[in-house]
C-alpha cells in the first residue's frame, strides 16, 4: 500500500488512486483524469488559505447518543449516578439562555413550549463547597504541620481552573457539557465539574464523592513541589516564625561551598544551622539566592512536603476517609 | 533528617551542571598520578552525568609544579622529543632540562597525553591552570571549590623526626664504643 502510494506520488504509475483511508487505497479507476491535478491543487490552496477547519463539538459529529454517553460516563468512572441529576449537572445557564433566544428567534411561543431543563447552578455551588471542604480536610490530615495559608494555597491550586479543566477534558466532560460556546470556556467547564461532583454526592453519598475527588484531583498533586502552588515571598521570615513557634534556635546562614565566584556562572551552597546543627542547605547563583533556597528546603522539611516522603496510599478506600483526623500515612 | 536532594526549582539544575574549581598541590608528588587525577576531572568523568559530548568538565588548578618528584631515574632517563618538521630540528630534552626550561611543562604534557585525542582536548587544556609555586592570583583563589587529597603520602626526612622518635626506633645491633661509622 505504501509502496503503491509512493510510486503514484513519484508519478511512476500514471494512475489516480481513490484514497479511502490510511490502509486502503483503490487503484481501480478507469483512466487518468485530466481535471484531477488542477482540482487537487486548487483544494490544497484553499485549505492552506483558510487554515484548519474550526473545531466542532462532539455532539454535532456523527455517532453521538447523549443518553448512552451519559450512562457510559458513569460506567467509565465506576460510579452509579442518578441520571437526572447528572444530566442537570451538565446543563449550564448560558446554554439555557442561548436555547431560549434561539426558540424565540424561531418564533416558538415560550409559554406553551417551555424549556423544562434545570440549571446546574445549585449543584455547582454544592459541589464546590464539598470539594473544598474535603480537600482541606485531606490536606490537613496528611500534612499536619502545614499552616492555613499553605492548605488554602494547595486547595486553591487543585480547585483552580487549570487543574480542573485538565482533568475535566481528559474525563470527556467537554463532550457532555451543554454550553453556549464551543470550545467550552474554562470557567464553564470548571463549574460543570463541580456540578458533577455535587450530583455524585447527592446520588451516592459523601464517601463515594470523596473517593472520586481523591482519585481524580488529589492525584494531580503527584510530583508537584509545595512552592509551585504556594507563592511565598519571604521564606526566611516564615522559617524564623515557624522555628520560634516551635522553640528551636533561630537559623544562622553559613556559606558551605562556592565555585567560580569571580566567573559569570557562580554557584554558592548556603547551609542554615540552628544551634550548631545543619537544618538544610540550598544552592544558588548568588549568596542571597542560595540562602533563600536553603530556607525553602528547610520549610519543605518542616511541613513534610519533601520528595522522599512516604507516598499517599491510594489503594485503601474505606477506613482512611471515615477517620481523616486519625491518619498519619503521609508522614515525613 | 529528611530530603536534602534536588526538588523542582531551577537552582538545583544549576547546581548539577555548574563547573567546580579543584586545587591540587603537586609538592613531592609523581607527575603522572597528578596528571591522571587532573584528566579525570577535566573530562568530567567524576560526575554521574558524564557524556563525552556534554562538556561538563571542571577547572583544575595545580600549584607547586616546580616541586614535583619523579620516581626512579626519570629525571635523567625520561626524554621529551619534538620535531617541527623542518630538517635538523629534532630536539630531545631530558626531563631535568625540560623542567629547568619551564617548570609547568612536564605536568602539562602529561595531562595533554592523558586526555581523549579529539577536538575537546584543547578546551579541557584551557581549563587546566598550572602554577610553579604556591602563589596563586586572586581571582583564581576566589573561584576554588575544594582541594583534592594528594595521591602520594610524602615520607618524612630524617631531619623531620624528633630525637625521641629516633631513640625509640628499634636498633638491629648495638655497635661497640670505638666503632667508626663511615
Amino acid at each position: 500500500m505504501a509502496a503503491c502510494r509512493a510510486l503514484v506520488s513519484r508519478a511512476v504509475l500514471p494512475l489516480h488512486f481513490h484514497y479511502v483511508s490510511r490502509g486502503v487505497m483503490l487503484t481501480h479507476v478507469r483512466e487518468k483524469k485530466r481535471w484531477m491535478k488542477a482540482y487537487t491543487l486548487i483544494m490544497e490552496r484553499k485549505r492552506k488559505m483558510e487554515g484548519p477547519p474550526p473545531p466542532k463539538p462532539r455532539s454535532q459529529q456523527t455517532n453521538f447518543d447523549y443518553h448512552a454517553e451519559v450512562e457510559a460516563f458513569g460506567a467509565r468512572v465506576q460510579e452509579r449516578f442518578s441520571l437526572e441529576l447528572l444530566k442537570t449537572a451538565f446543563v449550564n445557564t448560558c446554554y439555557l439562555r442561548s436555547e431560549e433566544e434561539r426558540r424565540r428567534a424561531l418564533g416558538h411561543d415560550l409559554e406553551t413550549t417551555a424549556l423544562n431543563l434545570k440549571d446546574n447552578g445549585e449543584l455547582c455551588v454544592h459541589g464546590q463547597e464539598f470539594t473544598k471542604g474535603f480537600l482541606s480536610d485531606w490536606c490537613r490530615g496528611s500534612f499536619p504541620s502545614l499552616p492555613e495559608e499553605g492548605v488554602a494555597a494547595v486547595v486553591g491550586h487543585l480547585t483552580g481552573s487549570e487543574v480542573m479543566c485538565h482533568v475535566a477534558r481528559n474525563l470527556a466532560l467537554e463532550d457532555l457539557t451543554m454550553s453556549a460556546e464551543f470550545p467550552v470556556p474554562d470557567e464553564t467547564l470548571q463549574g460543570t465539574f463541580f456540578a458533577v461532583i455535587g450530583a455524585l454526592e447527592q446520588s451516592s453519598g459523601s464517601v463515594r464523592a470523596g473517593l472520586f475527588i481523591r482519585d481524580f484531583l488529589v492525584t494531580q498533586l503527584i510530583g508537584k513541589d509545595l512552592f509551585d502552588m504556594w507563592k511565598v515571598v519571604d521564606p526566611m521570615g516564615l522559617l524564623v516564625k515557624e522555628l520560634s513557634r516551635k522553640g528551636i534556635a533561630l537559623p544562622e546562614p553559613r556559606l558551605i561551598r562556592s565555585a567560580g565566584a569571580s566567573t559569570v556562572l557562580p554557584l554558592y551552597f548556603v547551609g542554615l544551622y540552628s544551634d550548631r546543627k545543619l537544618l538544610a542547605q540550598g544552592p544558588g547563583e548568588t549568596v542571597l539566592a542560595a540562602e533563600e533556597e536553603a530556607a525553602r528546603v528547610a520549610l519543605r522539611k518542616l511541613y513534610g512536603f519533601t520528595e522522599n516522603r512516604r507516598p499517599w496510599d491510594f489503594t485503601a478506600p474505606r477506613e482512611q476517609l471515615q477517620k481523616p483526623s486519625a491518619q498519619a500515612l503521609s508522614s515525613r | 533528617m529528611g530530603c536534602l536532594l534536588p526538588q523542582s526549582p531551577h537552582c538545583w539544575q544549576w547546581a548539577t551542571f555548574a563547573r567546580s574549581w579543584f586545587l591540587i598541590d603537586a609538592r613531592m608528588q609523581p607527575p603522572g598520578k597528578i596528571a591522571s587525577m587532573c584528566s579525570v576531572r577535566l573530562q568530567g568523568k567524576h560526575k554521574p552525568i558524564y557524556h563525552p559530548l556534554s562538556d561538563i568538565g571542571d577547572h583544575v588548578v595545580v600549584m607547586n609544579t616546580r616541586h614535583i618528584a619523579f620516581s626512579g631515574n626519570k629525571w635523567e632517563q625520561k626524554v621529551y622529543s619534538s620535531h617541527t618538521g623542518y630538517p635538523g630540528s629534532f630536539k630531545q630534552l631530558t626531563a631535568a632540562q625540560m623542567h629547568k626550561k619551564d617548570p609547568t611543562a612536564i605536568i602539562k604534557l602529561a595531562v595533554y597525553g592523558m586526555l581523549p585525542k579529539n577536538l575537546t582536548r584543547r578546551t579541557m587544556m584551557q581549563r587546566l591552570h598550572l602554577f610553579p609555586d604556591d602563589v596563586l592570583p586572586e581571582d583564581i583563589l576566589k573561584n576554588l571549590t575544594e582541594e583534592l587529597p594528594q595521591p602520594r603520602e610524602i615520607p618524612r626526612k630524617l631531619s623531620e623526626y624528633t630525637q625521641e622518635e629516633r631513640n625509640a626506633f628499634p636498633m638491629l645491633w648495638t655497635p661497640p664504643e670505638d666503632y667508626r661509622m663511615k
